[in-house]
């Protein structure tokens, strides 16, 4: 250090001199650049908000909620539509006007990929098969990336327990596909982009596994890509 | 004191990700408060409240709620407890129907199926803890044949699902439906 830094001699210890690099610079004075720090601050208050907002965006885009019980490719939400859900499913449930299925009512999976893990299309054809957990009654329906039914050819979009064709151990095997189909045959939308997106909701009515801690274990339907065109 | 470049490019990091943090949180947690057409609000486009409406068929393109089952009519009803409890009476003749209690904000409170009705018939009385009281003093002949349910929630709606097999029983299944009551006791 020299003399000027220290400051013993009053006379040298001019403003010029003070900002000379001969300090660290972690005791260097600071000197003030207010556009500077202005600008600093609102990066990081723009910035912020952007990552803040859109990440917000995006998990709720999504419609998953968390506490999800995944089996193979299905995905259920028992806590998600009661009081002891998180703040991701309120807010995806509120902001969709979703009426949940309750518990004793039932439980509703759902199921985005197929056993390979790749994405649904619609303009692919599905095989489905095994078996469900043991329920009164469940539903098979098809809906858009967006969890809303298309239109399709015969325009029923569901099969049902009830008017299925079984093999003789219990078990079944549904053709997804937008053209007629032998067999139980579940449409899938007549026109589709494969960026419209492809769900299948199955829906266990009056079943014991409408808890989680009961989903382990059971086995759910094995969804196979046949094709693609 | 200056700071290096690198400890300010740290600290704005830091302080992004925080505030990002905040504002993420926010947003998730403000998004229930600012829904313009929640469940409770969509259920009263169907037709007054304290009446069971049947909502149209779930049809492609034509949802009367989203997320509906198309095997399924629905019939919905909203109730305010602050007029009296209600009393919901139903007999659908179907394998299998389902109704679920929901609070304003559209959380489940109470449901049931056909088979754990216990009857083929539901009756099923809603009402506050001060209604309940009030009740128990004079208790009408078929209190013991009701489900009494004694809720804190003072307006929800319920929504009766019951299941069509086929066409031909849509005719049954509707009249049942648009017949079920959600009315006041006595």
């Amino acid at each position: 250090m020299t003399d000027t830094a220290s400051g013993t001699n009053g006379t040298r210890y001019g403003e010029a001199d003070w900002y000379e690099q001969e300090l660290p610079r972690a005791i260097r004075p600071h000197r003030s650049h207010p556009i500077r720090t202005l600008v600093l601050l609102s990066i990081i208050l723009v910035s912020a908000a952007l990552i803040g907002i859109s990440s917000a965006y995006l998990m709720i885009e999504r419609e998953q909620p968390l506490n999800a019980v995944t089996i193979g490719s299905w995905r259920a939400y028992p806590k998600a539509g009661t009081s002891e859900a998180d703040p991701y499913s309120v807010a995806i449930y509120t902001r969709g006007a979703v009426i949940p299925l309750a518990s004793g009512e039932g439980l509703a999976m759902v199921a985005r990929e197929d056993d390979r893990g790749h994405l649904l299309d619609p303009t692919c054809i599905y095989r489905i098969s095994g078996q469900t957990p043991a329920a009164r009654l469940w539903t098979l329906t098809v809906t858009d990336g967006n969890g809303r039914l298309v239109e399709t050819l015969p325009g029923r979009v569901h099969l049902d327990s009830q008017n299925l064709l079984r093999e003789t151990d219990g078990t079944f095997v549904i053709n997804a596909a937008s053209r007629p189909h032998s067999g139980n045959w579940l449409p899938l939308a007549a026109s589709a982009n494969a960026s419209d997106g492809l769900r299948f909701v199955l829906r266990l009515y009056d079943a014991p596994v409408t808890t989680g801690a009961a989903l382990d274990g059971v086995s759910l339907p094995v969804i196979e890509r046949q094709g693609c065109p | 004191m200056t700071l290096s470049p690198r400890f300010t490019l740290t600290l704005t990091i830091v302080a992004i990700l925080f505030l990002a943090t905040i504002i993420h949180i926010l947003v998730v947690l403000s998004i229930p408060l600012n829904v313009r057409h929640s469940a409770y609000d969509n259920v009263a486009t169907h037709g007054p409240d304290r009446q069971f409406n049947l909502l149209p068929d779930v049809h492609p393109g034509e949802e009367a709620l989203p997320d509906l089952d198309p095997a399924m009519k629905h019939a919905a009803c909203r109730f305010q407890l602050s007029d009296g409890p209600v009393l919901f009476d139903a007999s659908i003749p179907t394998s299998f129907w389902s109704i679920g209690l929901f609070n304003s904000a559209g959380e489940a409170i109470y449901s049931l199926n056909n088979r754990t009705a216990g009857a083929e018939r539901l009756s099923m009385l809603v009402l506050t803890s001060p209604q309940l009281s009030i009740l128990r003093e004079n208790p009408p002949e078929n209190l013991e044949d009701l489900i009494v349910i004694e809720t804190g929630e003072i307006s929800g709606f319920a929504l009766l699902r019951a299941y069509t097999p086929d066409e031909a029983r849509a005719d049954v299944v509707d009249r049942a439906l648009q017949n079920a009551s959600c009315g006041t006791i006595g």
